[in-house]
């Protein structure tokens, strides 16, 4: 069982990214409470840069308390606390000169159930910008149309992007969620279950919307569709009670696992 | 392969009926080898004929193990030791069927040699016929028991058909211009010898399948014994 010792996985995905940073986002002994619970035992792994990085196991494992850590986001539950590091590009997120707000904001997050605001499409996208300064109505517009883009949506929403984001279908509203969260730019994209809300379709569309971010964004995907795991991330990690079980590349974790709690998992023996 | 039983009854139920339907053509097809030498050795026409026609239930279940195996996958989507499993009864079943057609190619051709006189030579092809019998039984005996060490034996078992193959051709080959009323005779032996040949390679096929499905090691096309 995986526990306190690094796991690492290639630096190198196998489409033709270009090898990016193998520790671009890295975990060490990360332990974390809710209360007297513990939630996380002893953590450790390295998130490569530019790769999709799925966290897989069943219900109350660990793996969208370790996401939400990613981005202090845990914080906001009272009575919480933690040992260990997770740091970014060497930096550790819990530096005291880090600002939470622009830590945020560095980590964009998509969730399970779209959340647009009740705003126009347009200002759903430039939200962050507006609260963040003064961007210029041409910054606002380029910023717009390259979010919207990189989200595959654009095209089905370039004529009406002063109208209401809530009239938009429920994929699409996910596919505005993600403009919105890439909108400034961020160095990694969490996703928790960005997909269990959508019809088949739907799905498809933001699976392969996330193939294409990954050419610019590091991705961590927390999904209970293993298929998806399969079809998305490069690496997989089995995470089971709290502890990282097995983290590998996907094909060896969903073809041939190490570890026969994984095994046992993804060919649904428990769960 | 694995005695741990899945949480999805009807995914376990496919799994466990895959396996079963792989298992009864095994026996089937083995049966027919046996057939087939008693129809050679005890030039009765009979079995030759029961071979013939058992070769049609055969190649129903190969039929009905794909389905089977692709139904699997196109409901239960399959990781791991499943997968690999699904793949290696799909795969095993189609040598069992080529071990079939080469049993009905020898069937045939004892059916033939009943058309001619006794020929002194037959005697020579029963240790071969043996040595086929012993590896394709530890062949099927290794799938159904998950047993890699008895797999792993098969390639050099298989080696040594060939060449017992290869030396009782040369030996055929060298009596022929001394006993000219033989030859036909001869000859059908040669390619009796040959399917035997080829149920050798069948059985190392499906060897290489169960190791594959066991430990994952792909050892096809690898040059040393396994």
């Amino acid at each position: 069982m995986q526990t306190s010792k690094e796991t690492v996985v290639k630096a190198t995905a196998e489409d033709g990214n270009p090898p990016g940073r193998p520790d671009f986002l890295s975990v060490k002994d990360f332990n974390f409470f809710y209360g007297k619970k513990q939630a996380l035992y002893n953590i450790s792994m390295d998130i490569p840069e530019r790769q999709v990085t799925a966290f897989i196991g069943p219900s109350g494992c660990g793996k969208s308390t370790l996401l939400r850590n990613f981005n202090r986001m845990n914080e906001l539950i009272d009575g919480v606390n933690h040992s260990g590091d997770i740091r970014i590009l060497g930096k550790s997120i819990y530096d005291k000169g880090i600002e939470v707000i622009s830590l945020r904001r560095s980590i964009g997050m998509v969730f399970q159930k779209s959340n647009p605001f009740p705003k126009s499409i347009y200002e759903n996208v430039v939200f962050g910008l507006r609260i963040s300064g003064k961007p210029s109505k041409a910054d606002l517009d380029e910023c717009v149309e390259r979010s919207l883009r990189g989200a595959a949506l654009w095209n089905e929403v370039k004529d009406r992007l002063h109208e209401s984001a809530l009239g938009l279908s429920g994929g699409q509203m996910q596919r505005l969620c993600i403009a919105r969260a890439i909108a400034n730019r961020p160095k990694v994209l969490l996703m928790d279950e960005p997909c269990s809300a959508l019809d088949p379709i739907a799905t498809v569309k933001i699976e392969e919307l996330i193939r294409d971010l990954k050419r610019e964004f590091t991705i961590v995907i927390v999904t209970h569709n293993m298929q998806q795991a399969t079809r998305c991330s490069d690496n997989t990690a089995f995470f089971y009670l709290g502890k990282l079980v097995e983290y590998a590349e996907t094909q060896k974790i969903f073809s041939n696992p190490s570890e026969k709690q994984t095994e046992d998992y993804i060919t649904g023996r428990f769960g | 392969m694995d005695s741990t039983r899945h949480i999805l009854t009807n995914f376990e139920d496919a799994l466990d009926n895959l396996r079963k339907d792989v298992l009864m053509m095994s026996s089937l097809s083995f049966r027919s080898l046996e057939n087939a030498k008693k129809g050679l050795f005890e030039r009765d026409e009979d079995w030759c004929n029961t071979v013939i026609a058992d070769d049609e239930e055969i190649d129903a279940l190969e039929i009905q193990i794909d389905n089977e195996g692709m139904a699997i996958m196109l409901r239960f989507h399959p990781f791991a030791s499943d997968l690999r499993n699904v793949i290696a009864a799909m795969k095993t079943s189609v040598n069992l069927e080529r071990a079939s057609d080469q049993s009905v190619g020898i069937a045939r051709r004892a059916r033939k040699l009943l058309l001619l006189p006794l020929l002194p030579s037959i005697s020579r092809i029963e240790p071969i016929f043996n040595m086929a019998l012993s590896v394709y039984n530890d062949a099927i005996r290794s799938y159904a028991d998950g047993d890699i060490d008895l797999a792993r034996t098969i390639k050099s078992r298989d080696r040594e058909l060939d060449e017992l193959n290869r030396e009782f051709a040369d030996n055929l080959t060298e009596l022929m211009p001394r006993n000219p009323d033989y030859i036909r005779g001869f000859l059908e032996l040669i390619f009796i010898a040959r399917c035997l040949e080829r149920i050798g390679d069948q059985a190392k096929n499906i060897a290489e399948d169960v190791i594959y499905a066991v430990s994952v090691k792909d050892v096809r096309h690898l040059h040393k014994a396994v």
